[in-house]
């Protein structure tokens, strides 16, 4: 190998470990650095259960994450990915101060998840904008943002488990497409079960892909609950 | 004598009973305040929610917790319980079961210290027009050195009777004890009708007769019962050395007590002034966002001060001056415990309470604006967002410096004064050695929690339960609170995974039909009466439906005909390929939760 080429390798390794929060080992094939970069903004344009999947690995690996004006985010599902509630901070209802929270959350947290009420003001953005830079964290906005550094969103999803009045629902197959600016133009994409079957995140086959249908025992909860 | 087996100085004590109760009582009586006043601002209708509130103080009075048995509960158990629920059976330490069994009407509702920390700071107002100096050992509790304002008041007796006039005339129900120290001064106020005075020099003869159980550690008491100790009289007979030997550093401790010694003998060094610290805001700050933040890096500061030295405080007490000049200080119950974090919270406990308690003596007597305890910072936060950031700020300004400071502009000044030193028992490492990240995480909370009140700010904890809104129990940052439900039951009926990515807090009105568009019902034997076809969630369009799962019959709570709920879950995927948890119950649908 060509000695130039060896220290390019190990020069982004370096990088790897300094400036760039992980992710879930499935998704690190849409992220060109291999991880979410420190002082960039992820936009998600769907939301839902993709965002919390992007946070998932980073706060699995120790970094808080704090969540801004979702009050129906379903928690539950958020640990199913790997997000660890022990590390969550929630913000439900900011209202118009939402700049001024996401700023104050952006010190002390590494992740900071929001849902921009609207198509947030030039000056605005770039407050926000600014304080991520200087504290090094990582946006992920569930919805559009001009000028994220990455964009990911589902492309084709097709929920598994459940016909006409029996099974219940299995799995999510989605397919994921990633962009971005700059290192992360080249867009990128992926198969995925999102959820799986144990609410995790797993590769899927890029073919018409079905899990193992339903057997009779397992259609649900028990049907006659007494308790409180 | 030695100087360490000093008489303690003369305490007098003021005991609110049941306090967890009347601040209970206080948070119920403003929900139903926000409930009833629709058309005035936040702060009026709270207001108005104070006078039933208060009732509950005078004691005589029919107020609405009089009649209500009302219990608070902590890890299951019944901490505290009204007086009407007292006369049902319920007593302290009970199961909720038990409590239940012998008051089925009883209302239950979780403890929130920092609830009654809010309320009891009307008390301490009334209390500090008579001593400025007063200690809170816990709410509900509080005690002053008697010598000074004995004299000026004209002897113990005068000074007892006129703070229980003052705090009856503001609707408090309290005992006053005196006695020397403050172990000795809280059970000479738990003691009689309404609290007794203990003759200076009576309090080991007063301390004798009383039984071990007033040690409050249930341990040492029921050790020393078994030694056919019953009395602490018979306690304090043993030699000092032998009861240490004996029974260890906490027997040594009760020893001291039982003696009517201080607990500690403490350490009689001069603080010297390096330990306190103090910082000035120029010019003042109307807000009590920054002083909340400072207060934060100043009890780090003064921790490390005393860290340095192995020394502990027993109590720190936080000075507030205003921009009048005047400093109003409080003391809190320290013990080398409190992390600065907790200062700051202590910090913002006071300055929400003088945000309620100082609007002037006449309108809180009449027990206006107490439901508005917790909020302070809440209400700025809300006028900001209508009027925009800098009107907001300005806002902000006029409300804060009108509540905080009582109309005299804004605070000058932060100091904290460690009080009573004593030397640490290599307690500090493992509570102040805090995880660096985690105290970055707070100061943060705390901003938030500043800009738009205490329980803005979330935590979420899972807990048990059947549906998904039920799964997580949120808590305040700062908060310590058991979850709703135990998460570790097997609850039968719950959704199986994976769990929707979307919990609407209010599920969303919905409709369902059939194939011939007429609605899709269940019957009593959780029969679906038609193929459900077509969804319509909320305001959205029709959907139609390309599978479905269900019914999944739930019955919670049958034998409590007020709770009790009969429900049918379904599951369904619409041809846009998002996937619902769609539930019926008494003849309507609900969204509860989607699972894109």
């Amino acid at each position: 190998m060509h000695p130039g080429i060896s220290q390019v390798v190990v020069a982004s390794a370096a990088q790897t470990c300094d400036s760039v929060l992980p992710v879930l080992s499935v998704l690190r094939d849409l992220f060109p650095q291999g991880g979410l970069q420190r002082g960039s903004v992820v936009a998600v344009p769907g939301g839902g259960l993709l965002s919390l999947a992007i946070v998932a690995g980073a706060s699995a690996a120790g970094a808080w994450c704090a969540v801004v004006g979702q009050p129906e985010l379903g928690v539950r599902a958020a640990v199913g990915v790997g997000v660890d509630p022990g590390r969550m901070l929630l913000v439900g209802a900011p209202g118009e101060r939402w700049p001024q929270v996401t700023a104050a959350l952006l010190d002390g947290c590494e992740l900071v998840l929001i849902c921009p009420p609207a198509q947030p003001a030039p000056h605005v953005k770039r407050h926000v904008e600014g304080t991520l830079q200087r504290a090094g964290g990582v946006l992920v906005v569930a919805g559009d943002w001009a000028g994220a550094q990455a964009r990911l969103w589902v492309a084709t999803q097709q929920w598994a488990g459940m016909s006409q009045g029996h099974g219940r629902l299995r799995g999510r197959r989605v397919h994921v497409l990633a962009t971005g600016r700059g290192a992360a133009a080249r867009p990128a994409q992926r198969w995925l079960w999102l959820p799986g079957p144990d609410g995790g995140v797993t590769p899927a086959d890029p073919g018409i892909g079905g899990l193992a249908a339903p057997t009779q025992d397992d259609t649900g909860p028990a049907v006659a609950v007494i308790a409180g | 004598m030695s100087v360490a087996d000093r008489r303690p100085p003369r305490v007098l004590v003021i005991w609110c009973p049941d306090w967890p109760v009347v601040a209970a009582g206080e948070g119920v009586a403003a929900g139903a305040g926000v409930a009833v006043g629709t058309g005035g601002g936040p702060g009026a209708a709270v207001g108005t929610g104070g006078g039933p509130g208060v009732a509950v103080g005078t004691g005589g009075g029919p107020g609405a917790n009089r009649t209500m048995p009302l219990a608070v509960l902590a890890a299951g158990r019944v901490v505290a319980c009204s007086e009407s629920a007292r006369e049902d059976g319920v007593r302290r330490g009970q199961r909720v079961r038990e409590a239940q069994y012998h008051c089925p009407d009883l209302v239950a509702v979780p403890r929130d210290e920092g609830q009654e920390a809010r309320v009891f700071e009307q008390v301490l107002a009334v209390v500090e027009e008579f001593c400025p100096r007063v200690e809170v050992p816990r709410p509900g509790l509080c005690a002053l050195g008697v010598r000074g304002p004995a004299r000026y008041f004209g002897g113990e007796d005068a000074l007892a009777g006129k703070l229980a006039a003052a705090l009856a005339e503001h609707g408090f129900a309290c005992r006053i004890g005196i006695a020397d120290g403050l172990f000795a001064g809280e059970l000479a106020a738990r003691a009689g009708h309404s609290g007794i005075v203990v003759p200076p020099g009576g309090t080991p003869r007063f301390l004798a007769a009383q039984p071990v159980t007033a040690l409050e550690s249930a341990e040492m008491a029921d050790l020393l019962t078994r030694l056919g100790l019953r009395t602490l009289g018979e306690f304090a007979a043993l030699p000092a050395a032998s009861a240490a030997n004996r029974f260890g550093a906490a027997g040594a401790v009760a020893h001291r007590l039982a003696r009517g010694l201080e607990p500690r003998p403490l350490a009689t060094r001069v603080p010297p002034a390096a330990l306190s610290v103090a910082l000035e805001f120029d010019p003042p700050v109307p807000q009590a966002e920054p002083v909340i933040f400072a207060a934060k890096g100043l009890a780090e500061q003064m921790h490390a001060g005393l860290r340095d030295r192995g020394l502990a405080c027993v109590r720190v007490e936080v000075a507030v001056t205003g921009s009048d000049g005047r400093e109003r200080a409080r003391l809190w119950r320290h013990d080398g415990l409190l992390s600065a974090l907790a200062v700051a919270e202590r910090v913002r406990w006071q300055l929400d309470g003088w945000h309620v308690g100082r609007p002037g003596g006449a309108t809180r007597a009449t027990g206006d604006a107490t439901g508005a305890t917790g909020d302070a910072t809440g209400a700025t936060g809300d006028a900001t967002g209508e009027a925009g950031d800098a009107t907001g700020e300005a806002g902000d300004a006029a409300g804060e410096a009108g509540d905080i400071t009582g109309g005299v502009g804004g605070i000058t000044m932060l100091r904290l004064v460690p009080d009573q030193l004593v030397r640490d028992h290599g307690r500090q490492l493992g509570l102040w050695g805090e995880d660096q990240a985690e105290d970055r995480v707070a100061r943060a909370a705390i901003r938030v929690q500043a800009m738009l009140g205490h329980e803005a700010v979330t935590h979420p904890v899972i807990s048990g339960g059947r549906s998904p809104a039920e799964q997580v129990t949120l808590v305040p940052f700062g908060d310590a609170r058991p979850p709703r439900f135990p998460p570790d039951r097997p609850w039968p009926g719950s959704i199986p995974v994976p769990a929707p990515a979307t919990v609407y807090p209010d599920p969303l009105p919905a409709r369902v039909t059939d194939a011939s568009g007429a609605p899709a019902t269940v019957t009593g034997r959780a029969c679906v009466s038609a193929a459900p076809a077509r969804l319509t969630a909320g305001t959205g369009p029709p959907l139609p439906i390309i599978a479905w799962a269900g019914p999944w019959p739930v019955t919670e709570w049958w034998w409590e005909p007020e709770k009790a709920r009969r429900r049918a879950r379904f599951q369904m995927i619409t041809d846009d390929e998002n996937a619902w948890l769609v539930t019926l119950e008494d003849g309507r649908w609900f969204v509860e939760a989607s699972y894109d």
